[in-house]
């Protein structure tokens, strides 16, 4: 890699580099030759990654360590009233669900699918203005997959876009790339809202002058696209600005989930089998 | 500088990727609000430095091994952020003689210019290949990065002057 710095030749390097780099952005978004190299490149700097983390992780043991007990104490004490309250509403929860169910059976419906819940620890947070990551410990091991939805205990996060042996890395609902289908909770209305590449702004494009919009209206995750599991809340609308001459209207929106603040995540994974299936799947062994 | 020697080619390798390793720890900074959107494009300035005062041997190639090592730890598509830097590295490259002539406020303008057309560039090419939508926030970091040059500008001098590469 030295060689590249004794003599740098002009116009012949420029367009050797630039032909290399059009190749790889080819390669790279329509195969998957590139994932190896990738792979190894990022073993080989991990040591950098490493140092690079230093800083926070020094900032987040100060944090962490240094606190008061009043303070202590408060947080126990939140935390225990929080617990009370959330075991009395499950209570309710369960009768409900079984209602539930038994209404979609009268409606011969079929059933809503189950979610199950993988906790997992943030490890790093790579946080830089165009590209909002995070890493978890949680990987290929653990049986996570591309794709698959992250929430925490507010609403969504983001979905999972790499997957490691040991680990894998999570993209945030505000990453300027990534567009999650919501639908407003109040009326069902369906939509698509953006990353903008801030931590606390969302927008959403694309609405007629005429939408029924309003400050305030909690957008839920639609289900559309087949990523994202349907109802859980993402974001709370912030402005809503009708500007004449313009087709669209100007809608921004905040997360809910607390995107930089949660120290865990929790990772949903569709149980593949139904309940039509697994009967199926009787029958079929029934058979044999 | 007709000399371009081995040492020296060595000890500026290591100067220049320490330098964008700093830049990429800066990028990093977690911010308050409302400097979030003004910080400057760190590994930007650093290439540009570099490609502006050692024209010689920093040139494309090296702004694109920079780019691609950040795309490893960045977990970016490949070949945007190494596009990119290559084509801001040749841009100052071949205007460094004018550069270097200018006052440092006409400078700034230029160097403004540069990492301006640097991330219309990137944007465009992530836009194609990773869905990046540009806003109008985007632009906003342009200010401080030409606000925060001149004393980059000094700091990397002292660091070239430390480390003697002519």
């Amino acid at each position: 890699m030295v060689h590249a710095f004794r003599k740098n030749s002009g116009w012949p390097q420029y367009a050797a580099v630039l032909v290399i780099s059009v190749a790889m952005m080819l390669a790279d978004s329509r195969t998957s030759w590139l994932d190896r190299p990738r792979n190894v490149l990022s073993v080989m700097l991990s040591p950098i990654q490493w140092l690079a983390s230093v800083p926070s992780t020094i900032g987040r043991y100060f944090t962490s360590t240094l606190t008061a007990e009043p303070d202590l104490q408060i947080a126990y004490d939140n935390l225990r009233n929080e617990y009370f309250k959330l075991k009395s509403e499950s209570l309710l929860l369960r009768t409900l669900e079984k209602e539930n169910q038994d209404l979609r059976a009268l409606l011969t419906a079929s059933d809503r699918l189950k979610e199950k819940i993988t906790l997992a620890e943030l490890m790093d947070v790579n946080l830089d203005r165009d590209n909002h990551r995070v890493s978890v410990g949680r990987g290929i091991r653990d049986g996570v997959y591309v794709g698959q939805a992250v929430i925490d205990d507010q609403g969504v996060i983001g979905q999972v876009t790499e997957v490691m042996p040991l680990s894998s890395i999570i993209v945030l609902i505000t990453d300027p790339g990534h567009a999650l289908p919501v639908q407003i909770e109040r009326n069902g209305l369906r939509t698509v809202v953006h990353g903008t590449g801030s931590i606390s702004l969302l927008r959403v494009l694309f609405l007629n002058q005429n939408s029924d919009i309003l400050l305030g209206d909690v957008l839920t995750s639609s289900g559309m696209g087949g990523r994202f599991p349907n109802g859980y809340p993402v974001a709370v609308v912030t402005g809503v600005k009708v500007i004449e001459d313009e087709a669209f209207i100007r809608v921004t929106a905040e997360p809910i989930a607390k995107l930089d603040r949660s120290n865990h995540v929790l990772l949903l994974s569709r149980h593949t089998q139904t309940q039509g299936e697994k009967r199926v799947e009787q029958l079929m062994s029934g058979d044999n | 500088m007709p000399s371009s020697n081995d040492s020296s080619s060595g000890s500026l390798a290591f100067v220049v990727f320490v330098s964008a390793f700093v830049a990429r720890v800066l990028t990093m900074v977690q911010l308050p609000g409302w400097l979030f959107y003004f910080w400057p494009d760190w590994i930007a300035i650093v290439v540009a430095y570099w490609a502006l005062v050692a024209p010689k041997r920093v040139g494309p190639f090296v702004g694109f091994i920079i780019g691609t090592l950040l795309e490893v730890l960045f977990v970016r598509k490949f070949g945007v952020m190494g596009f990119g830097l290559a084509t801001l590295a040749f841009i100052v490259n071949s205007t460094n003689l004018q550069l270097r002539a200018l006052f440092i406020w006409q400078q700034m303008v230029s160097i403004g210019l540069f990492i301006g057309f640097f991330k219309l560039l990137t944007s465009w090419l992530a836009g194609m290949v990773a869905g990046f939508t540009i806003t109008t926030e985007y632009w906003y970091s342009l200010l401080g990065t030409v606000v925060i040059w001149p004393f980059a500008f000094i700091l990397l001098e002292e660091l070239r002057r430390a480390v003697r590469i002519r």
